[in-house]
């Protein structure tokens, strides 16, 4: 059947691009100029003996070949190394910050989801009007502000009310869970807002002009000739057909949850992956950064798979 | 006396330009036809034959004004916009597109398209609403187990039979057809032609052909109506337009068919039609005209009737005239 065949070239393909996405992850790491010795030894003057024995300890004195070879071992069996910062298995590190990361992170996208594509399915049908005029010019300004200057500006209006930063607050001794619940959403609102709103923009002018492109197609006309009211042809018919770049978008903006956070976590100190990238950076903590960017290839690689079985099921063209 | 089941009556339409112009597409339009008849609507691109049908059934853009009344069987429908004309979409009055290329949504399978259409008129639902879904493919010459496929595993011909078919799902009274052939291949036109006569002829649905194709009307059509510069300049049986035509535009209009022979030579009406945009003044097609005389550029003509049904808008025709050339 054709479907089978598409399901198994995307999963195929989904695969490879993992594989590939493994091995320059490996290359660059052994390419990238510094030693990665030379911050472990936190000795500016190291004795050759003493890097001789870190390069040993770590396996880097084994040939290329065989430590891509030991890496994709140890991979396979879940092990990424250990952070050379906290001497704590990477793993373990990555998703402790994964799972701080992802609530904030799907807040903000769930409401720009929401919230952005309602308001652009109201201005491709209101088009014209001022809801439209409104709607676009609220949309271009979220989507051309600096991330990290609206985290600031936030910041500064609501930092009295709301908690400036972290993710717990630190004088909150022994909370029940529902304190506790409550105590990280008031933390994540800020940066799940900052991410949201732009987000929103750009969910809101993309809706649009896939609503507008739709809404000129002639089937719309003969909705229209066959006497459906409108709310009807919006949803049954342009909304159904403009879903498809907006699944694209969908898939697109949750790929880059991993890392598409790290300057609104610098900005919130909020303890996720982005931040957790940041210190990695700055610390040459290169088990660390090669985890990480494992986990950002997965996950643009799942969703961008999740769009591609979604659309199978959206758009009965495909199934050709 | 009975009224005729469509009557358009001084139908005008204006659009809406950028930078405050209007462009007055459709001008004093009137025709009427009846039970079972089938009806052309013919003229160059951009003559409003298109506009006026998307007026019949109240589906121009915002952008749109429309005066003038559509009578069917004897109520105004466009009378209260949208509220009076929406009941009367397919259940009365139904439509297809050019080639029905993008007529159909490509992401709902075709039966689920009609069977929309039934559901929403009450017509029938469920099951019952299926079946009868697959009559109509049947009728239309497409096998009813095709109702599950998607638009586009139909080729041209057969999207445009699924339409009809589609358009006959709640037993409507008139099928405008826009251009219904000019996408698709000849002898597939042909196909498609033939069924509607014989949708016409067996079910008693009168059909609006609109086309710039005049073999085609005369294939399909008793009557029609010639339009130019949104204005219908002769209006008749199509046997009398092609004979006996009293407006020049007619006349030169069916010499510019070309000869399947090949012995004449294809006839061109010199100049292009006049801009909508701006007033006309005169008649419309004066600066083309062969025949054109003292009157022309600054008497507008109107309809004159010429015989039982066969009306002309020329001057060439008014016995007031006539007298002074």
């Amino acid at each position: 059947m054709r479907g089978a065949d598409y399901v198994i070239k995307r999963t195929i393909f989904a695969v490879v691009t993992v594989f590939v996405a493994l091995t320059i992850n490996f290359i660059i790491f052994r390419a990238a100029p510094g030693s990665a010795v030379s911050n472990l030894a936190r000795v500016p003057g190291a004795t050759h003996a003493l890097r001789a024995e870190l390069e040993h300890e770590f396996g880097l004195d084994k040939p290329k070949l065989q430590q891509y070879f030991i890496y994709l071992g140890q991979l396979a069996h879940g092990n990424l190394g250990v952070s050379f910062a906290s001497q704590q298995p990477v793993s373990h590190e990555l998703l402790q910050a994964l799972g701080n990361t992802i609530p904030m992170v799907l807040l903000g996208t769930l409401f720009a989801i929401g919230f952005g594509t309602f308001t652009g399915i109201l201005a491709a049908y209101r088009r014209g009007t001022a809801v439209d005029k409104a709607s676009v010019s609220t949309g271009l300004f979220f989507y051309s502000l600096p991330t990290q200057w609206l985290g600031l500006m936030l910041l500064l209006i609501f930092a009295g009310t709301l908690p400036s930063g972290g993710r717990v607050d630190a004088f909150l001794f022994n909370p029940t869970p529902l304190q506790h619940i409550l105590d990280v959403l008031k933390h994540m609102l800020l940066p799940s807002l900052t991410l949201g709103l732009v987000l929103y923009g750009e969910y809101t002018l993309i809706t649009r002009s896939a609503m507008l492109e739709t809404l000129g197609e002639d089937y719309i006309l003969t909705a229209r000739a066959k006497g459906l009211s409108d709310r009807r042809i919006v949803t049954r018919h342009a909304f159904r057909n403009a879903m498809l770049p907006i699944t694209t978008l969908i898939a697109l903006s949750l790929g880059y949850i991993v890392a598409g956070s790290i300057l609104i976590e610098r900005v919130f100190s909020w303890p996720g992956i982005g931040q957790a990238v940041y210190y990695s950076v700055q610390n040459r903590d290169y088990p660390m950064l090669q985890g990480a960017f494992l986990l950002l290839t997965l996950s643009v690689v799942f969703f961008n798979y999740v769009a591609d079985l979604l659309y199978f099921k959206l758009d009965p063209r495909i199934r050709e | 006396m009975t009224s005729p089941l469509l009557a358009v009556q001084d139908l005008e339409v204006w659009f809406d330009l950028p930078h405050g112009d209007t462009l007055h597409a459709v001008r004093r339009v009137s025709f009427s036809v009846e039970r079972g008849e089938r009806f052309g609507l013919v003229g160059e691109s951009g003559c409003g034959k298109t506009t006026t049908i998307l007026a019949l059934m109240g589906l121009l853009p915002p952008t749109a004004t429309v005066s003038g009344r559509v009578l069917l069987e004897g109520e105004d429908i466009l009378e209260d916009g949208e509220t009076s004309v929406r009941p009367h979409r397919w259940t009365d009055i139904s439509m297809i597109f050019q080639g029905a290329m993008n007529a159909l949504n490509p992401v709902q399978t075709v039966g689920a398209q009609i069977v929309e259409a039934m559901e929403l008129h009450g017509i029938a639902e469920g099951a019952d609403a299926k079946s009868q879904a697959g009559q109509l493919l049947e009728m239309v010459g497409i096998a009813p187990d095709r109702l599950d496929r998607y638009p586009h595993e139909f080729s041209g011909g057969m999207r445009q039979r699924a339409a009809i078919a589609m358009a006959l799902a709640c037993e409507p009274k008139v099928l405008l057809a826009d251009e219904p052939t000019t996408a698709l291949d000849v002898m597939v036109q042909a196909q498609i032609l033939l069924l509607l006569e014989r949708l016409s002829q067996e079910l008693g649905l009168t059909v609006i052909l609109v086309t710039h194709d005049l073999p085609v009307v005369a294939e399909v059509c008793g009557r029609a109506a010639v339009m130019y510069g949104g204005e219908i300049a002769e209006v008749g049986p199509v046997d009398t337009l092609y004979h006996d035509s009293r407006h020049p535009y007619t006349r030169l209009l069916f010499a510019a068919v070309p000869d399947p022979t090949g012995e004449e030579e294809v006839v061109s009406i010199p100049g292009a039609p006049p801009r909508l945009d701006r007033p006309i003044v005169g008649c419309p097609f004066q600066p083309r005209c062969d025949r054109a005389f003292e009157p022309c550029p600054t008497e507008q003509p109107r309809l004159i009737a010429l015989g039982a049904d066969h009306q002309a808008a020329c001057h060439l025709n008014d016995p007031a005239f006539r007298a002074v050339s």
